[in-house]
């Protein structure tokens, strides 16, 4: 592999995805862009329907198409235009080079096949071993999450909710992946194997050198394994930036707001200062900044038109014109 | 100290599976102030919830005593039941499915206030709008169905219909952990502004322990249906002394993305607590696990108020 100067490694450009349901359009992802390089990880951080799962599913290509559409933008990896491969040059990608690690590891694992052989699967699809070979990998995958080579033969649901999880850890990673991208991998799990998981899927990160796309809702997780954060609201990055700028500096009214929802566990508030009001329809977006009617500091100017991402500093971007004026 | 609304001694609730008797609550200790709110946390399967219902009677106790306004209710007939129901009430994680899908709004708001006799006719529809307005959902919404509501509206509902008849002691079953954090928040400070104005008392049983140590006075720690520790909230927070409590807030992810505390990663799996034999059920994972810990232990008041379950915690402290 080459490297290209210059070229990030993973970028996401200008993607537009929407949903067709019931005849009305739901504007899921909209205009987002990102880059990633290798070794790093970046957080995806919003609430339920901003659009964070839809986005790692466009850079796998497993939208169900339709009700998913690709509108535009592109997915390029090393330069190259991942929207474009044909199928079967995508299906060499899925789950070698780019790996996805799903929330729920009780729906991700099939129940009627022994955990080893859906590891072992994937190897034997990827790398040109024999079968012996693939189950050795296996093996030594179900060893390093910190399960017992000897439960291969076991099934699914013999497990644990965080075993099981692990198990889809060692899958996503069978193959050494270069991207994984791990959406909400923690959060069916209780905080003390939280904590087991994290620290083995930040282990492997290391020794292989995988960028990541953390996929979470939890600012916690965020502070405590990514080095950028996009915060998401509505299909669009309203804020991003690295850990010190966004969680010393947070500036956009969306990303100050999720904060002050937040019990936090250092600080005693009476109080929590929750967001008014709830998130947009997304089949009904408001003009102009999505977050307008929620927020304190709106201007008539904020429906007007469409609010760009503009830099603050150093990689710190927000999307608001009303930046700074708050106090 | 003021006289605690309710008492718990003992309690033990165990369950008859396949596999053997499952000790999902054993031998627990404790009591609540009135006006307070006593946080449980513990992991998936540490008997939390199953506390909370077999206090208010939704499960039989097998063994111990619960005190209620300073009476005995731990076996009580039907028609004393019905009389506790609208002094003890619940609110469920889930308001999609505690509520009836068939039911709007405002008839399940009206429900309880109904069932209780206490109302004629138009005071009932009064009283229906009175707690629509407490509970903050809009007036327009009263003949809306629950699918039609957004998660957090429903479970304003969920808490409307909790609190219609103001019952003393609600268990607040992990009623904003399946919200968004903005919304959680709403609801959190909803739920506070109540307890404000009415001086009901809450269980808060929930495995965030954020949301716990911002809304509760009090905190037990569960596991594996044993009260590892109980004492207020500062305390807890400031001063863990039990080595399960220890680890399990050492692993919560902190937002200080200056000061990184160290974490203390616990070993092995979670045993079972069916047919589980005596002695500390953390032992398994606790890295200060001895002979002694594998006897039966004892809840010891360490320090006024607080209380910790662990033969070893003078050595390790």
């Amino acid at each position: 592999m080459t490297e290209k100067q210059n070229v990030p490694f993973l970028e996401v450009r200008d993607l537009v995805v929407h949903y067709t349901s019931e005849g009305k359009e739901i504007h899921a992802v909209n205009n987002v862009s990102l880059t990633i390089e290798k070794g790093q990880t970046l957080g995806l951080v919003g609430e339920t329907g901003a659009g964070k799962t839809t986005i790692a599913k466009s850079i796998l290509r497993i939208l169900p198409e339709p009700p998913a559409h690709v509108d535009q933008g592109a997915i390029l990896l090393e330069g190259r235009n991942l929207l474009e491969l044909p199928a079967q040059e995508m299906q060499k990608i899925r789950g070698k080079r780019i790996s996805m690690i799903f929330q729920d590891p009780m729906t991700a694992l099939n129940p009627v096949m022994r955990v080893g052989e859906q590891i072992a699967e994937g190897v034997a699809l990827h790398e040109k071993v024999s079968r012996a070979e693939a189950e050795k990998r296996a093996q030594e995958m179900l060893e390093m999450v910190g399960i017992p080579a000897s439960r291969y033969r076991d099934y699914p649901h013999q497990f644990s909710g965080g075993m099981k999880q692990r198990v889809v850890i060692a899958m996503a990673l069978a193959c050494s992946p270069d991207i994984l991208l791990a959406d909400e991998p923690t959060t069916a799990l209780d905080v003390t194997i939280q904590a087991q998981v994290l620290d083995i899927i930040k282990e492997l990160q290391k020794k292989l050198n995988t960028a990541m796309i953390m996929i979470t809702h939890d600012l916690g997780i965020v502070a405590e394994v990514c080095d950028h954060v996009a915060v998401i609201y509505a299909g669009e990055v309203v804020e991003f930036g690295n850990l010190e700028e966004i969680f010393d500096h947070p500036a956009h009214p969306y990303t100050i707001g999720l904060f002050g929802s937040l019990p936090d566990i250092n600080s005693d508030v009476e109080r929590l200062s929750p967001i008014a009001g709830m998130p947009p329809d997304p089949s009904n977006l408001p003009k102009g900044c999505a977050f307008s009617p929620r927020c304190p500091y709106a201007t008539e100017e904020c429906s007007r038109q469409k609010i760009g991402l503009d830099k603050i500093d150093g990689t710190h971007l927000c999307r608001c014109i009303n930046r700074g004026k708050e106090e | 100290m003021s006289t605690p609304l309710i008492e718990v001694k003992h309690l033990k609730k165990f369950f008859d599976t396949p596999k053997g008797t499952l000790h999902a609550v054993d031998d627990v200790t404790f009591s609540i102030e009135k006006g307070k709110t006593m946080g449980v946390v513990g992991e998936s399967g540490c008997g939390k919830s199953t506390l909370g219902r077999t206090l208010i009677h939704l499960y039989e106790s097998t063994d111990g005593q619960i005190l209620f306004e300073g009476g005995d209710i731990t076996h009580v007939n039907k028609k004393k039941l019905h009389e506790l129901r609208e002094k003890m009430q619940i609110i469920f994680q889930d308001p999609f499915a505690s509520l009836n899908p068939r039911m709007t709004v405002e008839e399940t708001i009206r429900e309880p206030l109904e069932l209780s006799g206490k109302f004629k006719r138009n005071a009932l529809m009064e009283e229906t709008e009175r707690i629509m307005d407490m509970v903050g959902i809009d007036e327009r919404l009263r003949h809306s169905y629950p699918h039609e509501l957004d998660g957090g509206r429903r479970q304003r509902v969920g808490i409307g219909r909790a609190l219609a008849l103001n019952p003393a002691f609600v268990v607040c079953d992990e009623p904003v952990s399946a919200l968004d954090v903005s919304i959680q928040a709403q609801v959190l400070n909803l739920l506070q502004d109540l307890q404000e104005q009415s001086g009901v008392t809450y269980m808060f049983v929930t495995h965030d322990l954020s949301v716990v140590k911002h809304i509760s006075d009090h905190i037990c720690v569960m596991y594996l249906g044993q009260l590892v520790e109980t004492t207020s909230s500062r305390e807890l927070f400031e001063r863990p002394l039990h080595p399960y409590t220890k680890a399990l807030l050492s692993a919560i992810p902190s937002i200080d993305i200056h000061n990184r505390k160290k974490r203390i990663l616990l070993q092995g799996e979670i045993v079972s607590p069916i047919e589980p034999k005596p002695g500390c059920r953390f032992a398994a994972r606790c890295p200060y696990a001895a002979e002694k810990c594998h006897q039966p232990q004892e809840l010891r008041e360490l320090e006024k108020g607080h209380f910790v379950s662990c033969c070893r915690v003078e050595e390790i402290n």
